[in-house]
């Protein structure tokens, strides 16, 4: 509290001398903000008014904050604005908590989801963004192009709690990897469908009978695993929206993926898989798969050079590379899960005294200029122009270091990404994969529709009713605790604790979103 | 403890002679002042950490609004309550909770106390100060690093315990898998973590049995078995019962973190306790209301068999909390 008030005092105070001089003309003045050429913004940079704004920022072990970072600087120079920033100094969600609940709160806060964005928004503790659209218009123009991720980032009541995030999911891509060399020192090609990965797979185990060919971290994290699972079979790891029949459907119940719990059935009893995948800690996981007892995986793309990087000094047959994904169903799509998005944003205090001027300054990470400021930094200091073409200078090779040594890409820095900015620090192999899994995409995100209150209560009690009895039971129908001939029963058991209930809610919050009319401003 | 009689004497003098009464208690407090003055740290410390913020629960009967504060979020009655007992894994999650402390209960109170009395005849100091040392170590160990512990070692691929079987010639054993396992495995690995952080209490109690009691023995022939049955363990009874008494009242309190980090879906059947319920659906939903009216809930069960314990121990035995 103490420390807050310190702070936030003297800022307010500054902050009120400046906005109460230019008055007026403060909104008479946003040049930068309606224009989509970049031009501009650099010719009135000298002129920009100065600001400081606090916001608490979430921090990463991995490039942990510092205020010396270049890239303070450099947004500086572009909006006027200084960052008063503050890290958690542990888990950000009780940050979070504990500034609200103070009731003092930082004009910028950093949330790590949307859900909570949305709660937070829907007690009042923020901004919606969409009252403040004509102070946006970099916003508003983004959000015509892409309408899909801006109703994704609206809540239940039609508002918009947090900056849309775009670009940066990438990272978040789960995908297939196998070990090429082994692959082809056995002669057996890729698969493309369950029924070839089966026979590879059989293969593999005969020639290294120690070994459990596919290991995934299925204990660590379930729910992705599940997504990878079911989407190979076309279906959902829970409600989700068919955009074929345009309706809500159930995944767990449906034929398909009965099919997908029998073929992992088979997997499980042939010892395709480990015994314990259910409960397979990501320690095991990685040493199954560095020393050889596992070939194929899926996991977060990076993991191509996790493993690679590691391995090839021991080994440097070792080859850890993106697979296809295989279809389940006789002539089905070969598909992986849609996880290319990012949850985490920045909101706006209701609190905060700055308010207006914060928006012309968030708007502009959604100009051309404020993208290439947040992907690739400065040019001549971080990067050079080839041609039309942007690359890093060649001092930066690795997105970990550049991070770390500018700032660039770090919490509170960006909204709108060039991914080709991280595109082009990776690895060849990984650039492989990146290449090759977006031919994998399903055609459409899953949408993800904010929940009123209410039906949050139906999703917390009833789904989550529902989707004990389907993890538990997809752990007997594999491990054979339970048969599969019993699974009319199961699909009836799942459907006594609700499923329509659920369905139902999942419908009603997604024709509400898409009722919603963005434009309407 | 203040001796009554004496207490009685002064109160029979005060009221011989009111009008000297107030003076009297004058006169206590300037006697007792560095006392008061030593206690009022402690007074505040439960008055600021620990009384206040039971005004907190209000928030069960309310629709706690983080923003508003607690006093503005609306009023809903015992709406969580009833969404917690109309729950339908209320009953399994009830009796999993309670199974998996009373099994903690009967197989993890004795360890300590049979460590201490083994201790305690232990003639070799090095060799009882290096048990009890090794013995209290894995108290230190946080209970993340202890839960994957047990799964790598339980693991059927090559985990540590099923290589030692497989030299036996028996099969690997999914352990992690089985829901009738699970019981056992938790409370073996809390009795490895805690049985020797659990003897000091009792080694501290068997220092002040009086040796002569010992010597008295020996002179009237006692064999060891018989010494420790009819000394050693009569000299540490009250602190077996305190802590017992204690223990009924933890039953329902089985730590979250370590089961929350064991458990997967294979073995909800024996592992899904009320805990790890409300962490999936109070706090990943961020219902902090809906939380906090079953851990009250909970609290008061908890009262109700430490109360019922202490009553039943007061009744049998001369030891109780009160």
């Amino acid at each position: 509290m103490n420390k807050w008030k310190s702070v936030m005092l003297p800022l307010v105070t500054a902050a009120m001398l400046v906005t109460g001089c230019s008055g007026g003309n403060n909104t008479s003045t946003p040049p930068a903000a309606t224009g989509t050429s970049g031009g501009d913004a650099a010719a009135t940079a000298g002129a920009k008014q100065e600001h400081t704004f606090t916001a608490l920022l979430d921090n990463n072990a991995t490039f942990p904050y510092s205020k010396d970072w270049p890239v303070w600087g450099w947004i500086k120079d572009k909006t006027g604005v200084t960052l008063e920033v503050q890290t958690p100094s542990g888990k950000l969600a009780e940050a979070l908590n504990l500034a609200v609940a103070s009731n003092v709160l930082p004009d910028l806060m950093y949330m790590p989801n949307r859900k909570e964005s949305n709660k937070f928004g829907q007690q009042g503790a923020l901004i919606d963004l969409m009252e403040y659209m004509d102070k946006l218009p970099n916003l508003s123009a983004w959000m015509k192009q892409y309408p899909d991720e801006a109703k994704a980032a609206l809540s239940a009541d039609g508002k918009m709690y947090m900056f849309p995030n775009q670009g940066f999911g990438e990272t978040n891509r789960m995908i297939w990897m196998y070990r090429q060399d082994v692959f082809e020192k056995e002669g057996i090609k890729a698969p493309a469908t369950y029924e070839e990965l089966h026979t590879a797979l059989k293969t593999l185990k005969a020639k290294y009978p120690d070994s459990y060919p596919l290991s995934v971290r299925y204990g660590q994290i379930p729910d992705e695993m599940n997504m990878s699972m079911t989407v190979n079979y076309e279906t959902g790891e829970g409600a989700y929206y068919d955009f074929d029949k345009k309706e809500w459907r159930y995944g767990p119940t449906e034929e398909s993926y009965k099919e997908m719990v029998g073929r992992w059935k088979q997997f499980y009893d042939e010892g395709l898989i480990p015994p314990d995948f259910l409960s397979l800690q990501t320690k095991q996981w990685q040493d199954m798969v560095s020393t050889g007892k596992s070939f194929v995986t899926v996991d977060y793309i990076s993991r191509v050079d996790f493993f690679n990087n590691a391995m090839r000094k021991e080994n440097p047959e070792f080859n850890m590379q993106f697979m296809a994904p295989p279809a389940g169903l006789p002539g089905g799509k070969q598909l992986n899960p849609y996880f290319h998005y990012m949850e985490g944003g920045l909101t706006v205090a209701s609190t905060s005294k700055n308010i207006e001027d914060i928006m012309s300054y968030m708007d502009f990470f959604y100009s051309e200029d404020g993208r290439t400021l947040s992907s690739w930094g400065v040019e001549g200091e971080t990067y050079v122009k080839e041609g039309s073409a942007i690359k890093f200078k060649p001092e930066f090779t690795d997105v970990i270091e550049m991070r770390k040594q500018t700032g660039l890409q770090t919490s509170g820095t960006y909204t709108w990404i060039d991914f080709d900015a991280h595109l082009s620090l990776f690895s060849e192999d990984l650039k492989h994969a990146y290449e090759e899994a977006v031919n994998y995409d399903p055609a459409n995100m899953q949408p993800r529709p904010a929940f009123t209150e209410k039906e949050n209560e139906v999703i917390s009690i009833t789904g989550q009713a529902i989707k004990k009895h389907r993890d538990e039971s997809f752990a007997k129908f594999v491990t054979g605790s339970r048969k599969l001939a019993d699974w009319d029963k199961y699909v009836e058991e799942m459907n006594n604790l609700g499923v329509d209930k659920l369905l139902e809610t999942y419908k009603e919050a997604y024709d509400r979103v898409q009722n919603i009319q963005l434009s309407s401003n | 403890m203040a001796q009554p009689s004496a207490v009685q004497d002064n109160l029979r003098k005060e009221l011989k002679n009111p009008y000297r009464r107030k003076g009297r208690r004058l006169r206590t407090w300037h006697h007792n002042k560095a006392l008061w003055l030593l206690f009022l740290p402690c007074l505040l410390y439960y008055l600021i950490f620990r009384y206040a913020p039971m005004f907190g629960l209000v928030i069960t009967f309310k629709d706690y609004n983080l923003f508003k504060g607690i006093w503005a979020s609306d009023w809903v009655g015992l709406k969580y309550y009833r969404m917690f007992l109309e729950n339908p894994d209320f009953w399994p999650l009830m009796k999993n909770t309670l199974l998996l402390g009373l099994y903690k209960l009967v197989f993890g109170f004795p360890a300590p106390i049979i460590l201490a009395i083994l201790l305690n005849e232990v003639r070799k100091a090095t060799f009882k100060k290096f048990v009890q040392t090794v013995s209290y170590l894995p108290h230190f160990i946080s209970n993340v690093i202890v839960a994957s512990m047990v799964i790598m070692f339980l693991s059927p691929t090559g985990g540590l315990i099923n290589n030692l079987l497989g030299t036996f010639g028996i099969g690997p054993i999914n352990f992690m898998n089985e829901p009738g396992l699970f019981r056992g495995i938790y409370v073996l690995s809390e009795i490895w973590q805690h049985i020797g952080w659990e003897t000091i209490i009792y080694l501290a109690a068997l220092t002040a049995i009086d040796p002569q009691l010992y010597e008295a023995a020996d002179m009237d022939g006692a064999s060891r078995m018989r010494k420790i049955w009819h000394v050693t363990l009569p000299g540490i009874s009250p602190a077996i019962v305190i802590t017992l008494i204690l223990n009924i009242g933890k039953v329902l309190e089985i730590g979250f973190e370590k089961v929350f980090l064991m458990q997967n879906p294979a073995i909800y059947d024996t592992a899904d306790i009320i805990s790890t319920y409300v962490y999936r659906v109070g706090m990943e939903q961020g219902n902090f209301s809906y939380g906090a009216s079953i851990d009250l809930f909970m609290g008061i069960i908890s009262l109700i068999f430490i109360y019922s314990a202490n009553y039943i121990s007061r009744r049998v035995s001369e030891t109780s909390l009160w």
